[in-house]
Formats: C-alpha cells, sequence, structure tokens
C-alpha cells in the first residue's frame, strides 16, 4: 500500500511520530494553536452572553491569548514543533489583547 | 475614557503586561533549556530592553516628579501652577513605552510601520498623546 508520505517510525517514541506529522505539515502548530485560541475566545463569549446577556470582549481576548501561550511555551521545548516567528506572533497577541484590555476598562475595574 | 489617572494607569498596566509576559518567556525558555527562546528573536529582545529602560526611568522621573509636586507654588493672583512639570513621566516615559510595545506586534505580525496597517497603529498613538495633552490641560486650568 503506498502512502501520500513517509510513514512516522513509531518504535522511537510518541513525539517523533508528532514531530513527523509537524515536518510533514508545518502549519499543524499553529492550527492547534488557534483552534486553543479560538475555543477559549467564542466559547468564553458565548458562554457570557448565554449567563449575563452582555459579554466582556476584550477580557476573553486576553485569556484566550494567555490559554495560547502556555501550549506555545510547551511547543518551543523541542525542536521541530513550532518556529520562533509563531512564538512571537503569540506573544505579539497576547500585548494586543492586554493594550485593548486595559483601555477598555475604567480605572476602578483594573 | 475617564480621567488622566485612568489613562495613566492603563498605559502603566500594559506596560507592565508587556514586561511580565516578556520575563516569563524567557524565563520559561531559560529554565527549560528550551530550542526556541522568545529572546533570541532581535525585535523581540530589543522591545524588552528598551521596555525595562523606560520602566527604571518612570520610576526615577516618578521620584522627580513628586519632589516637584511637593515644591510647586501657584503664583499671587494665578489659578494654577506655571508649568506642567509634574505630569512630566506619565506624558514623556508612558507615550515611548507604549511606542514600543506596539513595535513587536506591528513588526511580527503586520510587517512593519511602513504596512498598509502601520497607519492604524500610528493613530492609536497620536490619539493616546492627544489624550494625555487633553487631559493635562484640563487638570492645570480646570474645567472652564
Amino acid at each position: 500500500m503506498s502512502y501520500l508520505y513517509n510513514l512516522p517510525n513509531t518504535t522511537s517514541g510518541l513525539d517523533a511520530i508528532v514531530i513527523d506529522t509537524f515536518s510533514v505539515f508545518p502549519f499543524m502548530s499553529s492550527l492547534i494553536l488557534l483552534f486553543v485560541y479560538l475555543t477559549v475566545f467564542i466559547g468564553g463569549i458565548t458562554r457570557q452572553l448565554i449567563k449575563s446577556g452582555t459579554a466582556d470582549y476584550s477580557a476573553w481576548a486576553l485569556i484566550a491569548g494567555m490559554a495560547t501561550l502556555l501550549p506555545a511555551l510547551i511547543f518551543s521545548i523541542s525542536a521541530g514543533f513550532i518556529q520562533l516567528d509563531w512564538l512571537i506572533i503569540v506573544v505579539a497577541m497576547n500585548i494586543l489583547g492586554a493594550i485593548w484590555f486595559f483601555l477598555d476598562k475604567k480605572s476602578s475595574e483594573i | 475614557m475617564g480621567s488622566q489617572i485612568q489613562l495613566t494607569i492603563s498605559v502603566t498596566m500594559i506596560v507592565l503586561f508587556s514586561i511580565a509576559i516578556f520575563g516569563f518567556a524567557i524565563e520559561f525558555a531559560n529554565d527549560n533549556e528550551a530550542i526556541m527562546n522568545v529572546g533570541s528573536d532581535t525585535t523581540a529582545a530589543s522591545v524588552y530592553n528598551l521596555q525595562k529602560d523606560n520602566s527604571s526611568q518612570f520610576s526615577t522621573e516618578s521620584e522627580d516628579t513628586y519632589t516637584s509636586i511637593l515644591e510647586s507654588t501657584i503664583g499671587e493672583g494665578s489659578d494654577t501652577i506655571p508649568s506642567a512639570a509634574p505630569f512630566a513621566p506619565s506624558t514623556r516615559n508612558l507615550i515611548s513605552s507604549t511606542k514600543n510595545i506596539i513595535t513587536l506586534p506591528i513588526q511580527s505580525i503586520f510587517g512593519g510601520w511602513g504596512s498598509p496597517f502601520g497607519i492604524f497603529f500610528t493613530a492609536l498613538l497620536s490619539i493616546i498623546t492627544f489624550m494625555f495633552g487633553l487631559y493635562l490641560w484640563k487638570t492645570l486650568r480646570g474645567n472652564p
């Protein structure tokens, strides 16, 4: 049976399978980070809208950014998971979220 | 938007948050001997160092400003102090800190100040600067 790509060497451990998958499809780690970001962002806003009728968009953007930073940092430990550019972009998204959040809040809310 | 205190605290919190995120990411990489380190990116490292410099400058200027507030006098027949010196750190250091912070997203995501989206951040910085100026004027002169 022929495959579209070389099968990973499954005898060398689970991380080798993941790294091989990521090397075949380099955008995979970015998509995982995007999934985490959008799940927290859209999920949080939706739940808050259902519960209270209003949503704190800037706060959820900041929380989603921080939730994305954690897997991004874990990806950065080993080679082959994430490019440095994407790590910087995640940090930059955090900073943009913080700018939005703090300029959006009243001084009594910070 | 409410007051000068609110705007100053907001921008200060943005500066502190960016330093905290950078510090956490760099120390995480150092502790775990990570292959990818935020500090090894030239733009990120320079932004982090500029932020540290700006923050230490901010704390020095805050002390000087506090002294200048204590020593300020209002002349006879005048409603206000002669200069806006007590507001110096909030207008100088915080605006340059904000510009430094915005440099990283605009370089890494939008492709630099000359990019088509660069005008958005230029306008955002301009309105923050403008608001600071208006608030200072309002604080010095009071409501008309």
